[in-house]
Order: structure tokens, then C-alpha cells, then sequence
């Protein structure tokens, strides 16, 4: 019990911090990033390469690029930066003046071919059965704490990490950074005609977000260990949307909801404590029919979310003491 | 405080122009929507841009803002040749405007939409919201204090929480001119900035854009009524077909033969 | 390189072109009509080789094997914009909305396909015939058939969009709704013919899909539709031609590709093109940014 507890701990922050780095772009920015999982991924298969050592050594049943063994926190920032590159060559290419339906289909392409291509060029991450063995930071300390000790200590530090993602987004969220970002997703002539330059913020909105997913992927690596595409299918994403929108677009707190209603409460939990139905797999089939399902019913009831947006009040923006109310000419 | 409308012009010598475009052309296509017009404004002059439907108006407000390149011709802003520059280049030189469909950003409160406008660029950098340096609080403070004092001004204040998706088509406009007030224009376009207005409000912004213009800003304003026009402007260029075919006096160009045949062809 | 490979792959790439043409048009057809951008377009053409392959199962016959695919997608299609779009274009009809709205379509139908199917991949027969020479090119009477096809679907397309009528009232529907409705364009049908017509393309492509690849399963549509969703962006929404071109460009590409650069990069090459189109586009046209953001389903 307490082995699954520390488990969804785990991923209860990395889905977390994913989440809200997808928030930032699609909430803040409105940009429809279906490829946002391509971040995810590019961080924890870079993690994984770079803690593996060299393709062909210990682990002579895989073959990837590079080949790498980092000591600890260095993967991890491989694994941003990563992220964050792959988010920007992303964006360089697709946050072009383009309708947003068309977008938002331009990265679900990319997203089904960055698959596709992963999965087919055994070289470069060892193709569809990804890689596995990847050493887990400090693992000494299992022995001396016990797997489940060792798990716990795991949790608290995806934890320590996540709050600090928290405390980025919060600080980035009431700046002026923000408010241009969310402005340009209203209204991007308008935006400019203000002396905004939405291609600029929209970039660095990709960058940072795709820094958090890939800190996310590595996290999720160092902790289990194995990564291949069927981890990171394009519905993932959807997956992660559904839990923004039913908890709340721009609000952090809701997308903390949402994102422990779907892909805890729903995704997790009951893959451990529902008793197997039918043939293997069968109950992750109809996972994802019932997100499907549940993202309909969000958008038709209830679209801004459990808790929406909260209104930024002129008074929390005002210092207390105004310097001077009165006529300046 | 808005003053009488007067014209100023009697009082006050225009200096140099702060805006020149010559020859401009505009195309989209096939369509020629702008071909040729010249116009220039001195500060701080009203000037009324006026024209049947489809004359070029908004096509030539675009190629002064930015907002479409002009095929051809030059916009000299204070100065320096702006022809190539992208819109938000032109916004950050005091280029300001506001759109035939009035443009507010729905998901942010109307005081936010002024601070979008006034804390400009550099309050809005990246690097700013990361360091939070000192400075930057102080701005925007500073930037706050003068969005409640210009909401104060355009008598809008109990609005400012209201979301730009919750305002009428009056408040709108109101909004979106207030906005452009926040940047400190030098120039300032104002394409039909009365149509969808409750009429007391066209009043308030026709007597707004006289005391915009006192405070040493350029306006040129695209208006069908030419009882406003009438009112506020101090000069009066006609278009038709993508040309200027008249400037002058409100009543001088009232007098002329070409504004009643651009109406009637 | 070597000229034998390089025509070879051509030849196959012009096959491929027909079966990623067959559904391009049937996508930019509805896409033009509707201003809507049918994420669930590969499921029902997923849904559509199924039928097909359960027709097959029981021996019906080719001609029943050959009708199953275009009837059931265009039953499909038709249910689909009727129900479920109807419901959420009666509330919000901005054109993303309703996209999500088919993404979200297109996940249930592939995982509850997945679910029916147990996770397979089905084998398919179909006769592919003897081999034939044309000029420096190779092909099967099969993959004439599909080219043919694909010309037949075109030419088909074009007349009753230029010839006709009701083709005449689907291009006022595209370029602008209002009007169309003002003047008196039966709305309700010409929607309505549209999703058939192209929920019938859809199941066709599935077929044509499946006598090419010879295996389907409840995932394969979202591949297909990439390449769909690929030509139909590239050729400009709502142009059979420019669909059928973009196919072609995309078709050979990918066959080219796999024949030299090795087969794991095929399906990047066609997006590659897309990729390379949206940096370096022209500023005119459909590419000039919105135009009209209503859908009418
Ligand atoms: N984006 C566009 N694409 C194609 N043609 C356009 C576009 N915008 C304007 N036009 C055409 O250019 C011509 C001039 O349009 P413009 O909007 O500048 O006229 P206007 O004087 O502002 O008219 P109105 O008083 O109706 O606002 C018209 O014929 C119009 O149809
Ligand atoms: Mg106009």
C-alpha cells in the first residue's frame, strides 16, 4: 500500500508540473499544443541516455545515441533542456500567423510522426521497445532505506521540484509577461497594435513550458526506469488537456484538480484497484473511451472548469497607498 | 477635462508634420484598395477621413499602422521612414490605433487591457517577470495609478473588473481608446470610433478627442456622420475610389463639387 | 543515385498518392463546406475497412466487399455531424471548439474499435493481379485500379462541382454561409450531402488503404489521416485539385524517402514538406490567417 502510495506520489507531481507547463501555453497563450508530450518525451529519453553510459556497455540489448553517465542532478538538466529545445524548434516552426484549428492539426501531426519515427529508427532510442534499465539516481540508498524508503525519498524530491515549478508559475503568473501573452490570445491585432510582439512571448512561453515537460520526463524516467512511445502516444496529451479543462483553463489550483481527478483519481487509481476486466488491456482501451467521453461532457457543462479563471481585481492590482489620485495636468 | 469643442487650429500653428505618407498603395489580390493617397498630419491637428464604403479608408489607416504593408509609397513617422516596420514597432514609435470593429481583449478586465497598454515592451519582457526587480514594481505602480486615473477620466471606472467579453458596444469603444491613451500616443487612428454607440456617448468621445488632441497628439478619425466631423475636426480629407480627392476646411470641402459626386457615384 | 530505384519508387509513390488522394478529397471537400476540420476522419475511415474486412470474412463476394467501406463511412459521417456536432455547434460553433470536439470523437471510435477488435491486427486479403509495365514504371493491377480510382473520384468531384447545380450552391456554401443561405442554398441537404459524400470518400480511402497495406487495425487511421490532413492543408482547404496535387507531392516523397534515406523517416518526409510550406509560405491566399471562424455542420 504504502509502495503504491509513494508510486502515485511520483506521478502525481510529474503530471502535475506537466500539466501546468501545458497550461501556460495552451491557457495563457492559446496555443493548441498537441505536440506538447514530444517535450515530455525528449526529456526523459534524454535523461535516459545520458544516465545509460555507452549504447552497447552494460546494457548491450539496447542501442540509442550518445550514451552517457552522468552523475545525478546533470541528466535532470539535460532532460529540461532538451525539452526546452525541442519545444522551441517546435514553435520556430508552427507559431506562424495560421488559423488555430489548423495549428492545433499541424502538432498532432508532428506528434503522430515524432512516434512514428522514435518507434521505426531502432538506433536512435532503441525504436518501439524503448529503453529500459535506466539507472535510478543514488540507487545505493536502496539498500541502506529499503525499496519502500527509497521510493518515499524519491516522492519528496519530485515534490521539492514540483512546488518550485508551482512557484515559477505563480510568479510568472500575475506579470506583465503574462498579461501581453494572454492579451495576443485574444486578440492578436489588437496585441500588436499595443506594441506587443506576440512571436517573441509565444516562443518563450514554448521554451519555458517545454523546459518544465522535459524536467517532468526526466523525473518520470529516473523513477521508473524504462521509456518507449507507448508512453507517450498524441492522446497523452489530450489526456493531460482533459484534467486542465475540467479543473479549470489559467487557474492553477483548478488545473491541480483536474489533474488529480484524470489522470490520478481515473488513470491510476483504477488501473491498481479495479479488478482486471476482460483480456489484458482491455480496461486501457476503455480508459481512454471514458476520456473521451468526459472531455465532451466538460466542454458541454461545465467549459471554464471546476474552478475558472479567477478575475483580476483592480484593487489587488492598485498599491494601497495610490502616490497621487489627483489631476496630474 | 474635455474642453468646448474649438476648433484649434485658429489658435495654435500646427508644427512640422508628424506623419507623411506619400503614394501609398494598397493591395489585397486583385483589389487595388488604396492606390496613391498622400496625406499628412501636423500636431495636433483633428483631421476627419471621410469617404463612401470601400473608398480605402481603413486599407490606408492599415498601411499607416502597419497592419497591411503598402505595396507602395513611404510613411514618414517624426521623422523616420516606417514603411518597413512591423505594426508593434510602429506602436513602440507612438503610432496608436483603434479598429472599424472595436478590439478588446475578452478574457482580460478592462483594467488589465490598460495595463497591457501601458506598461508597453519593456514591462512586459520576459526577464521582468522572472528577476522582478524593484524598478519594475515601481512601474507598475506607477502604471496602475495612471490606468485609475484614465478610466477615472473616461468615466468608465466602475468597469474596470468587468471581463472585455461582459461589455457593451459603447464601453468597447471607450475601452479601446482608453487603451491607446496608456501608450502615450503621438499619432493616434480612429477608424469609426462612434459606429454601435449609444448617442450621449458619441458626444463623450467626440469631446475625448478634443482634449486628446490638446494634450499635443495627432487624430485622424474616420467617421461617416458628418455632423461629428462637423464638430470635432479640424480638417477634413476625402477619399474615394483609393484616392484623396479633397482636403481642407470642414466647410470648404463641404462647399466643393467632389464630395457629393464620390457619395453620389 | 540509381535511376532504377529512384522510378521504382516513384511508381509506388504515385500509388500511395492515390490512396492518400481519395481521402484528401473527401477531407477537403467536407473542410471547404463546413469550415470544419474533422479530426475524426481517419476513424471513420478506420471504420470503414472494418466493414470491409467483415464483409471479406464472410464471403460475400468483392462487390459487397467494395460497397461495405464508402456505405458504412458514409453513415458514420453523416451520424456523426448530426448528433454529436449538431449538439456543440447549437452552443459554440468557433471552428477550434468543434475541432476538439471530433478529436475527441475520433478517440472514442479508435478505442472502443480497439476494444471490440481485442487489440489485433487483422490480416486482409486482396487479390493484387499480375504486374504490368508501363514505360519505366511497375505496377500491379491492383495499384492501377487505386490510381484509377483516384482519378475517377476526382473527375467525378470536379463535374458535379463545376457541371452541376448543386455543385454551384456547394461553392457559394464554402466562400460564404449567409449569403448562400439569403439566396436561397438548401442548407440542411447540401450539408448533408456534403458529410455523406465525404464520409463515403472516407470509407473508400479505408478500403483502398487496406488492399494496399494489407493489414488494419483500430489505430491505423491516425497515420492515414496525418497524410490526409497533410495534403489537404498543403493543397488549400476546399480544392480537390490542389488535394490531389499536395497528395501526389507527398505520395512520392515518401516513397522516394523510404527507398533511399531508410523507411523510418517516409511518413517525416511528407511532413517535412508541410513543415517546410508553413515557414516559408507566401503571405496570400487561404494561408493569409483567418478568414471565417463560423463552421456550419
Ligand atoms: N482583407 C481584405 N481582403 C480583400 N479585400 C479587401 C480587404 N479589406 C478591404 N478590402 C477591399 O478593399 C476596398 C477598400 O476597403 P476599406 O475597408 O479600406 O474601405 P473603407 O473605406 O474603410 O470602407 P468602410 O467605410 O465600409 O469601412 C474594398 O473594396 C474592400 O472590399
Ligand atoms: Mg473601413
Amino acid at each position: 500500500m504504502s509502495f503504491y502510495l509513494s508510486t502515485i506520489a511520483v506521478y502525481f507531481c510529474v503530471d502535475l508540473l506537466a500539466a501546468w507547463a501545458l497550461n501556460m501555453q495552451f491557457g495563457w497563450a492559446g496555443i493548441p499544443n498537441f505536440a506538447f508530450i514530444l517535450t515530455q518525451a525528449a526529456g526523459a529519453y534524454m535523461y535516459a541516455v545520458v544516465a545509460l553510459g555507452p549504447s552497447g556497455g552494460l546494457t548491450a540489448f539496447q542501442h540509442y545515441i550518445l550514451g552517457a553517465s552522468l552523475p545525478f542532478p546533470l541528466p535532470l538538466l539535460v532532460a529540461a533542456g532538451a525539452g526546452g529545445v525541442v519545444a522551441l524548434a517546435l514553435g520556430l516552426i508552427t507559431l506562424r500567423p495560421l488559423r488555430r484549428d489548423y495549428q492545433a492539426a499541424v502538432f498532432l501531426l508532428f506528434a503522430v510522426i515524432a512516434s512514428d519515427v522514435v518507434s521505426a529508427d531502432v538506433g536512435l532510442f532503441n525504436g518501439s521497445n524503448g529503453l529500459a534499465a535506466v539507472p535510478q539516481p543514488f540507487s545505493s540508498l536502496q539498500t541502506t532505506l529499503g525499496l519502500g524508503g527509497y521510493q518515499w525519498l524519491y516522492a519528496g524530491f519530485t515534490a521539492v521540484i514540483c512546488l518550485g515549478g508551482l512557484s515559477l508559475v505563480r510568479g510568472l503568473g500575475g506579470s506583465g509577461w503574462q498579461r501581453a501573452l494572454r492579451a495576443a490570445r485574444d486578440d492578436e491585432a489588437g496585441a500588436r497594435a499595443l506594441g506587443v510582439n506576440p512571436a517573441v512571448l509565444r516562443l518563450q512561453v514554448f521554451f519555458i513550458g517545454g523546459m518544465l515537460a522535459g524536467l517532468s520526463g526526466g523525473l518520470l524516467v529516473g523513477f521508473i526506469s524504462a521509456w518507449s512511445p507507448g508512453a507517450w502516444e498524441y492522446s497523452e496529451t489530450f489526456a493531460i488537456l482533459t484534467g486542465i479543462i475540467l479543473g479549470g483553463v489559467s487557474n492553477n489550483w483548478g488545473v491541480f484538480v483536474g489533474t488529480f481527478l484524470v489522470q490520478i483519481a481515473f488513470q491510476e487509481l483504477t488501473a491498481l484497484f479495479l479488478p482486471q476486466i476482460g483480456y489484458p488491456g482491455l480496461s486501457d482501451a476503455l480508459v481512454w473511451v471514458v476520456i473521451g467521453v468526459l472531455w465532451l461532457l466538460v466542454i458541454y457543462f461545465r467549459p471554464r472548469g471546476i474552478l475558472p479563471e479567477r478575475r483580476t481585481r483592480m484593487s489587488t492590482l492598485q498599491p494601497s497607498t495610490s502616490p497621487e489620485m489627483s489631476d496630474a495636468d | 477635462m474635455p474642453t468646448e469643442t474649438s476648433n484649434l487650429s485658429a489658435t495654435q500653428m500646427p508644427s512640422a508634420p508628424v506623419l507623411a505618407a506619400s503614394d501609398i498603395c494598397v493591395r489585397y489580390g486583385g483589389v487595388e484598395a488604396v492606390a496613391g493617397a498622400s496625406l499628412t498630419i501636423p500636431t495636433p491637428q483633428v483631421v476627419g477621413l471621410i469617404g463612401p464604403n470601400g473608398a480605402g479608408k481603413s486599407s490606408l489607416l492599415a498601411a499607416i499602422g502597419g497592419q497591411s504593408r503598402a505595396a507602395s509609397g513611404r510613411v514618414t513617422f517624426d521623422g523616420e521612414d516606417v514603411t518597413q516596420l512591423p505594426p508593434h514597432q510602429r506602436a513602440r514609435r507612438g503610432i496608436l490605433r483603434t479598429f472599424q470593429t472595436a478590439s478588446v481583449f475578452d478574457g482580460l478586465t478592462v483594467f488589465e487591457n490598460l495595463l497591457v497598454a501601458g506598461l508597453g515592451d519593456q514591462g512586459s519582457r520576459l526577464r521582468g517577470a522572472l528577476l522582478r526587480t524593484p524598478a519594475l514594481h515601481a512601474r507598475e505602480r506607477a502604471t496602475a495609478a495612471r490606468a485609475a486615473r484614465v478610466l477615472e477620466e473616461f468615466e468608465i471606472s466602475h468597469i474596470a473588473d468587468h471581463y472585455g467579453r461582459e461589455l457593451s458596444g459603447g464601453q468597447r469603444r471607450l475601452v479601446e481608446i482608453a487603451r491607446c491613451l496608456m501608450r502615450s500616443p503621438k499619432l493616434l487612428l480612429l477608424d469609426e470610433p462612434m459606429v454601435g454607440v449609444a448617442p450621449h456617448l458619441v458626444e463623450r468621445i467626440g469631446e475625448h478627442c478634443r482634449a486628446i488632441c490638446e494634450r499635443s497628439v495627432a487624430i485622424l478619425i474616420v467617421e461617416h456622420s458628418m455632423e461629428v466631423i462637423g464638430s470635432i475636426c479640424d480638417r477634413v480629407v476625402v477619399m474615394a475610389s483609393g484616392e484623396v480627392i479633397d482636403d481642407g476646411s470642414f466647410a470648404s470641402v463641404m462647399k466643393g463639387e467632389s464630395v457629393r459626386e464620390a457619395y453620389l457615384a | 543515385m540509381n535511376s532504377t530505384i529512384l522510378l521504382q519508387s516513384i511508381g509506388f509513390g504515385i500509388t500511395t498518392a492515390a490512396v492518400i488522394a481519395i481521402g484528401a478529397m473527401g477531407f477537403t471537400l467536407q473542410l471547404g463546406v463546413t469550415n470544419l476540420l474533422n479530426l475524426s476522419f481517419g476513424n471513420i475511415m478506420t471504420l470503414g475497412a472494418f466493414a470491409s474486412l467483415i464483409v471479406e470474412r464472410w464471403h460475400l463476394g468483392l462487390v459487397p466487399t467494395i460497397l461495405a467501406a464508402p456505405l458504412v463511412g458514409a453513415v458514420a459521417s453523416v451520424l456523426l455531424a448530426r448528433t454529436l456536432l449538431a449538439v456543440f455547434a447549437r452552443r459554440q460553433n468557433g471552428a477550434f471548439e468543434l475541432l476538439m470536439v471530433t478529436l475527441a470523437a475520433g478517440l472514442i471510435i479508435e478505442y472502443t474499435l480497439d476494444a471490440l477488435a481485442h487489440l489485433q491486427v487483422f490480416q486482409f486479403q486482396f487479390p493484387s493481379g499480375a504486374t504490368v509495365h508501363l514505360g519505366p514504371f511497375v505496377f500491379t493491377v491492383l495499384s492501377l485500379a487505386l490510381i484509377g480510382a483516384a482519378a475517377l473520384v476526382l473527375a467525378a468531384l470536379l463535374a458535379a462541382l463545376h457541371l452541376t447545380r448543386l455543385g454551384k450552391a456547394l461553392r457559394a456554401l464554402s466562400v460564404d454561409p449567409k449569403l448562400a443561405r439569403a439566396c436561397g442554398v438548401p442548407m440542411r441537404r447540401m450539408i448533408n450531402l456534403t458529410w455523406i459524400v465525404s464520409g463515403a470518400l472516407a470509407g473508400l480511402a479505408g478500403l483502398v488503404y487496406v488492399t494496399n497495406s494489407l493489414t488494419i487495425s483500430a489505430g491505423a487511421g491516425l497515420n492515414f489521416l496525418v497524410l490526409v490532413i497533410a495534403a489537404a492543408i498543403l493543397g488549400g482547404a476546399g480544392s480537390p485539385v490542389g488535394a490531389v496535387l499536395a497528395a501526389l507531392v507527398i505520395g512520392v516523397a515518401t516513397e522516394v524517402v523510404a527507398a533511399f534515406g531508410g523507411s523510418y523517416y517516409s511518413q517525416a518526409a511528407g511532413l517535412a514538406i508541410l513543415a517546410l510550406v508553413l515557414v516559408l509560405r507566401p503571405s496570400t491566399g487561404m494561408w493569409s490567417g483567418p478568414t471565417r471562424d463560423e463552421v456550419t455542420v
